[in-house]
């Protein structure tokens, strides 16, 4: 075979299988929704487009078994013939047959007879009774070579039970916290042999770790493509008329980071129906045409997962949820006139929040957008919010891909180090006493044009009782200060340390008790020093400044 | 200068295959769309002398790039390509303005004929 007919062959190969898993996908549309017209449409191109390609590979059987089915699918379409009765499973076995045979030619084996199978997809096409039960086309085999075909159809897949995942992640997570003890100690006896093992053992373990997060991974579809239902439902029940749009489905993500935010994202979408799009009539007379667009889409930046929820209703009332937040006591009317409207639209995911004026059967029943914040929280995940009046309203969560490793900066305070895992943090300023300014004894940095307040990190973390935060003193400053600035649910605080360590990846285990109780810290890491490192629980210790500030 | 060919096809392995014969046979190909806009898109950005156009493709029907095609690049010529059974909309796509029409599985002979024929402008 010369180089050109190799490609060929795997190129053949590469959209054979992606045009047969596009089949499946498809199929199981119309399964529900038996006159989808576009899963038809995409049914009848991706038979269409496998019977060419196979053809000119001269792989006259798949071939023949595509062109049946693209004809059944054009009759599905043009209503001559309905997916229902005995034709689904003889296309169902249809779809086997293909697969089997493109396997088969993937591993240069020769192709099953298809004589049966042709005959039913050309009864059915005719509408006709197939000649036999579909559902037992393979028939007991009785001789070797039909016992072959049955172990071709072993399906290349396997699947896992979640929690024996999590397990192996546990264990890589135990073994990347040896190896960085082992490569630290390597260096320190300065043994070439041990360094050089150890060295190998960082890589492989690297990869090891790699993998099992890949494994665990999922495209985020699988959760997105619940959606069109829900959205179907809600405006039904609200007289809204909505359009969803779904993008980035093929993004990866872990299993669970996917579950957990699966009710936060539930309420994020209803809601943008219920609240974020007007009813057909406000839009017209808004000059809005009368179906709202609602847009699901998911995209990967750096290391996070970016899932956004967007409409083009009547975006956020800045100054009702400022109103509202002051009546339910979540905050002061003088402190609430003083934020900009990021810090306002934060509070539409407090606990009990709501400024729906009614309640209705979807929304509005005080319960909602606060469970994203947990789950966000619990995550180390974060939210953004962007809106604009008359022009809708967007929300972002941004989620780490994978739960098992943080990016996490380090710092030192009072000789000890803590982690601050990076979906938190903002930048790092080093700044003199004279560039720090006081007002309502506050210490405020001035970051990129905004006041940021600051406060000594030890100031937090030995804050007894209900006690309020010491008044801000910058006489108490002495030469340059380490600044780090954290972002959490739109707010960002900056916080004294001592000195900035450095970056690096790390594995969060929970706390044993007692020390549980102490929610200041989201968990805990092992250095490759072997010494044991807090992380800082920033929601925490954001919601800890706001309650005690002087 | 060589002849000037954009391919439109969906199926990669096909855009390839087509590549590689009209390359083999000394044309140049500007570009390869894989749907309908792109094909709009494409055909607007490089102005090719010739088109080959896939009747089935996932975005739009061949037949309205076809006709998007004769209106916004008039001077390019198109050519069907279209497997077996495609005739009644092959015949649709001679109304439309394509010159001539190839039927996969493709034999490099019968591309470079048809292809030949519609650059110089007699008929397939």
């Amino acid at each position: 075979m010369n180089a050109r007919e190799q490609e060929y062959r795997e190129l053949f190969m590469a959209e054979a299988l992606e045009y047969y898993d596009g089949m499946g996908r498809h199929l199981s549309v119309l399964e529900r929704s038996p006159t989808d017209v576009p899963a038809l449409n995409e049914l009848f191109r991706l038979m269409h487009n496998l019977k060419s390609n196979a053809r000119a590979m001269g792989h006259a059987a798949i071939g023949e078994v595509a062109h049946s089915l693209e004809t059944i699918f054009g009759l599905i379409r043009e209503q001559q013939r309905a997916f229902a009765g005995a034709l689904v499973p003889v296309v169902f076995t249809g779809l086997d047959e293909l697969g089997t045979m493109i396997r088969a030619v993937g591993a240069s084996q020769p192709l099953p007879d298809a004589a049966v199978l042709l005959e039913n997809l050309a009864r059915v096409a005719r509408g006709e009774e197939p000649v036999q039960p579909a559902a037992a086309v393979p028939t007991a085999p009785d001789t070797p070579s039909e016992e072959d075909t049955r172990k071709l159809e072993l399906s290349d897949l396997v699947y896992i039970q979640v929690r024996k995942l999590d397990k192996l992640l546990n264990l890589v997570g135990e073994l990347v916290i040896d190896r960085d003890r082992l490569l630290t100690l390597a260096e320190e006896i300065g043994h070439p042999a041990l360094q050089a093992t150890a060295r190998h053992l960082f890589r492989i373990s690297d990869d090891l770790q790699y993998s099992v997060m890949d494994v665990r991974l999922v495209g985020v579809g699988v959760l997105l493509n619940k959606f069109p239902r829900v959205v179907r439902d809600v405006a039904a029940a609200e007289g809204k008329e909505a359009e969803l749009t779904l993008s980035g489905q093929d993004v990866q993500i872990d299993r669970n980071v996917l579950q957990m935010i699966t009710d936060g994202l539930l309420h994020l979408v209803r809601n943008g129906v219920s609240h974020g799009l007007e009813t057909p009539d406000q839009r017209e007379a808004a000059g809005k045409p009368r179906v709202g667009q609602l847009r699901l889409s998911a995209l990967t930046e750096r290391d996070d997962v970016l899932i956004e929820v967007a409409d083009d209703g009547p975006g956020i009332d800045t100054e009702a949820v400022r109103r509202k937040a002051v009546e339910r006591g979540l905050t002061t009317a003088a402190l609430a006139a003083g934020l900009d409207e990021q810090a306002v639209w934060a509070f539409l995911f407090e606990p009990g929040f709501s400024t729906a004026a009614q309640v209705t059967d979807i929304s509005g029943r005080g319960v909602g957008l606060d469970v994203v914040k947990r789950a966000l929280d619990s995550l180390g995940g974060q939210l953004r919010i962007s809106s604009v009046r008359g022009q809708g309203t967007s929300f972002t969560l941004v989620l780490p891909t994978s739960i098992a490793v943080k990016g996490a900066l380090l710092v030192e305070l009072d000789g000890r180090p803590y982690a601050v895992p990076l979906l938190h943090t903002d930048t790092v300023l080093a700044l003199r006493p004279e560039e720090f300014s006081v007002a309502a004894g506050l210490l405020l940095a001035h970051v990129q044009g905004q006041a940021v307040p600051v406060v000594p990190l030890r100031d937090l973390l030995h804050a007894e009782g209900s006690e309020p935060l010491p008044t801000a003193d910058k006489t108490q400053l002495h030469g340059p200060q380490q600044v780090l600035v954290v972002n959490y649910n739109n707010r960002r605080l900056g916080l004294l340390v001592d000195q900035f360590i450095r970056q690096q990846s790390i594995v969060i285990k929970p706390l044993s008790k007692p020390l549980d109780t102490i929610d200041l810290f989201g968990g805990v890491t092992l250095l490759g020093s072997g010494q044991v490192c807090l992380v800082l629980d920033v929601p925490a210790l954001t919601r800890l400044f706001v309650a005690r500030r002087a | 200068m060589n002849k000037r060919i954009l391919i439109v096809d969906d199926s990669f392995y096909m855009r390839t295959m087509l590549k590689n014969m009209l390359t083999d046979a000394g044309y140049e190909v500007v570009g390869e769309a894989a749907n309908g806009q792109q094909a709009l898109e494409m055909a607007a950005a490089t102005n090719p002398d010739l088109i080959t156009l896939d009747v089935i493709l996932p975005d739009n029907t061949g037949l309205d790039v076809l006709r998007g095609l004769r209106q916004q690049t008039p001077a390019a010529k198109v050519v069907m390509c279209s497997a077996v059974g495609q005739e009644v909309i092959v015949s649709e796509a001679i109304e439309n303005g394509a010159l001539a029409y190839i039927v996969k599985p493709f034999s490099e002979e019968r591309v470079l004929e048809i292809v030949g024929s519609a650059l110089r402008g007699d008929a397939a």
